[in-house]
């Protein structure tokens, strides 16, 4: 019956061309808008790593002495300091852990044959290439020696290494920062993340960067870090020295620990690792505190997803109630219209239900139709919003996920809207048209 | 086939209380030709939608082929009609977007019947009544008569043993009603009970039986002509 039904559909659609493409439109500028926000919001608040990202942790440390507050929800600052963060570094556990701090260079080849430019750069530990799943195109990561022992040596990204040597083999070849020159021992394929999880203090949903080396390049180089430094307390920083003595925090770190239990050691490794900062004047505070999320955690703690989205999201399905309520009436007069036909129908043996059935098919054939016109018209909207910012690039665009969701939201939608037309249509007293017609 | 005990009608309004039918009593049995007649108002299209099942009654009971109709939900209701009954109605009320195939076609869906079976039914159904050739048009191609002849091969085509006709010559001229009721006759003969409601005395003259319905009651029966003997009985007027 479903078939006949669809057929009756379609049938019905041929019949009052002029008020079902105005229920279409109606429909496909609800979804339109609706899917518009609701691909932003999906894209912003989807899972960017999914097959890692319940393993992937970043610590923090209540750092500050006893009676000083942090402004984030936990009490507790975002990032680390230096000391901290290279202790953590050294430490024997967990098996995966990086330093990651943002930085930039004025980008050369040393030989004139290009004109410098800017770049951002991100000082890491080997492991975060394997943590955060980054795929090599050419060579490797840095060895161990190298990075213990400073080495000027650095991996681009394939971005990069298109605009510098056209998309060839440049590992082994020497690439300008500023005044440095450095290595290429690896190429890896351009990071594309739509959300910049591994470091929320700078743009969530910045560009990922063109260049990573070694960390300890940092402290050898007295690099400076692009990005967030705050304090709790009043510090010199006017060196470098200073800096990273101090009780600053401008550095994130992460570590990757893959079971429960190894998320429940590594705390208690943290909370010991704290007892022993306290035995060199330290964490001054009576209640040692951390806290270690994951990176789904992470993007709800620094609410990557801002209040103005959820709004905006609520907004629009707001709007798509309104469409709805018109589709109601439109639907109202349509179906109504035909009760003398429904009452043959009735009269030849269709039952209350069938009746109900056959209308909801139709309802879900004008959903289906607006939902796919909806699909190019959220297109356009979010064509609208990419052109707003360039940080819209990745997030202003409908995945698969969103492509599906959009005809199935019109469905239910109109299937919503049609109950009432269809529950009153099946109920009409076929008698009494009947004996009319 | 049908029986009618104590049926009561009442439409309700919040002024006023209508009887169209009371105290209702009537037996159909298996192969009869029954004209109701009656005049304007009289209940007689209240008797054939309860007897169609369209309508509840409101008191009473009613039994068809020994199912009491009172006990059944709407999806029995509307299968039992499926089933049993065929109608033809004065407006003939075929589905105008539909051809005629597809409109003979529509019983035959709702009884879930596969295509195969369908076709072979509705070809045989055009033809009996003398249209086959023209399955393809629309009910607006239609003379009133060939209409009608359309709505008669619907009501046959799910094979009903009772067949319920309101006025089915009523939007005709003499000659088309006389067809249709040459074939009514023919349909009859061939095993099929029916009911028919008529204002036309010469018409229901020729049906063996006739009712009458005055003022929501049955007032009278008349069999006028060759019933065959079982039917030649029957009638708790009141």
């Amino acid at each position: 019956m479903f078939t006949h039904y669809l057929d009756l559909s379609w049938r019905s659609f041929k019949r009052t061309p002029l008020v079902s493409i105005l229920m279409v439109l109606a429909i496909a500028i609800g979804i339109g808008v609706t899917m518009t926000s609701l691909s932003v919001y999906h894209m912003m608040s989807m899972d960017p790593i999914p097959s890692k990202s319940q393993q992937l942790f970043h610590p923090q440390l209540k750092t500050m002495d006893e009676g000083i507050n942090w402004w984030t929800s936990n009490d507790m600052p975002t990032q680390l300091t230096y000391q901290d963060a290279v202790n953590l570094q050294k430490a024997e556990v967990p098996a995966k852990k990086s330093i990651s701090m943002r930085s930039g260079f004025s980008v050369h080849l040393g030989d004139g044959s290009i004109k410098p430019f800017m770049s951002q750069a991100r000082f890491i530990n080997a492991d975060f290439f394997s943590m955060f799943q980054l795929e090599f195109v050419f060579g490797d990561s840095w060895s161990l020696a190298q990075e213990h022992n400073a080495t000027p040596v650095l991996v681009i990204d394939s971005q990069l290494n298109d605009k510098l040597f056209a998309g060839t083999n440049s590992v082994g070849k020497q690439l300008y920062l500023d005044d440095k020159a450095f290595l290429i021992v690896g190429v890896i394929k351009q990071w594309t993340t739509h959300i910049k999880y591994y470091d929320l203090n700078n743009g969530a949903f910045n560009e990922t960067e063109n260049i990573y080396m070694p960390f300890p390049l940092v402290e050898a180089n007295q690099y400076e870090n692009w990005g967030n430094t705050n304090g709790w307390k009043h510090e010199s920083i006017r060196t470098f020295e200073e800096k990273i003595r101090s009780e600053h925090v401008w550095l994130q770190f992460w570590v990757e620990l893959p079971t429960r239990d190894a998320k429940k050691d590594y705390g208690e490794f943290l909370l010991a690792y704290m007892q022993e900062q306290q035995k060199i004047g330290r964490f001054n505070r009576k209640e040692l505190d951390f806290a270690l999320h994951n990176v789904t955690e992470w993007m709800e703690f620094n609410n990557v997803v801002s209040e103005d989205n959820k709004v905006m999201v609520a907004l629009s399905f707001m709007f798509l109630a309104v469409c709805l309520a018109n589709i109601l009436g439109l639907l109202l007069a349509k179906f109504l219209r035909r009760a003398p036909e429904i009452g043959v129908r009735r009269a030849l043996g269709a039952s209350k239900t069938q009746v109900f059935y056959q209308h909801l098919v139709e309802v879900s054939l004008l959903g289906l139709f607006g939902g796919l016109l909806g699909i190019l018209v959220a297109q356009l909207g979010l064509w609208g919003v990419r052109i707003t910012r360039d940080y819209y690039e990745n997030l202003a665009t409908m995945d698969i996920t969103m492509l599906l969701a959009a005809p199935a939201i019109a469905i239910v939608a109109c299937l919503v809207a049609g109950l009432y037309p269809a529950w009153l249509v099946c109920r009409t007293n076929p008698a009494v048209y009947l004996k009319s017609q | 086939m049908l029986t009618m005990n104590n049926i009561g009608k009442i439409y309700q309004t919040e002024m006023v209380q209508t009887h169209a039918l009371r105290d209702f009593n009537l037996q159909v049995n298996e192969g009869e030709f029954i004209a109701v007649t009656g005049p304007s108002g009289s209940g007689k299209t209240t008797f054939l939608n309860i007897a169609g099942m369209l309508e509840p009654f409101s008191t009473g009971q009613y039994l068809l082929d020994g199912v009491d109709v009172g006990k059944l939900n709407d999806n029995q209701r509307a299968d039992l009609r499926n089933q049993k009954i065929g109608f033809i109605f004065q407006g003939f009320n075929l589905i105008p977007d539909l051809n005629l195939y597809e409109n003979v076609e529509v019983p035959l869906r709702y009884r879930g019947i596969k295509a195969s079976e369908r076709k072979r039914r509705i070809e045989q159904c055009l033809e009996q009544v003398g249209l086959a050739s023209r399955a393809k048009h629309l009910p607006q191609q239609l003379s009133g008569g060939q209409q009608q002849r359309v709505a008669i091969a619907r009501a046959l085509a799910g094979e009903p043993r009772f067949l319920l006709a309101d006025e089915p010559t009523g939007n005709l001229d003499s000659l088309m009603a006389r067809q249709v009721m040459e074939l009514l006759e023919q349909i009859n003969r061939d095993g099929a009970t029916i009911v028919m409601v008529t204002h036309d005395a010469e018409l229901a003259r020729r049906a063996p039986r006739n009712i009458q319905v005055v003022d929501g009651k049955l007032a009278d029966f008349t069999l006028y002509q060759g019933a065959p003997t079982a039917n030649a009985h029957v009638l708790e007027g009141v």
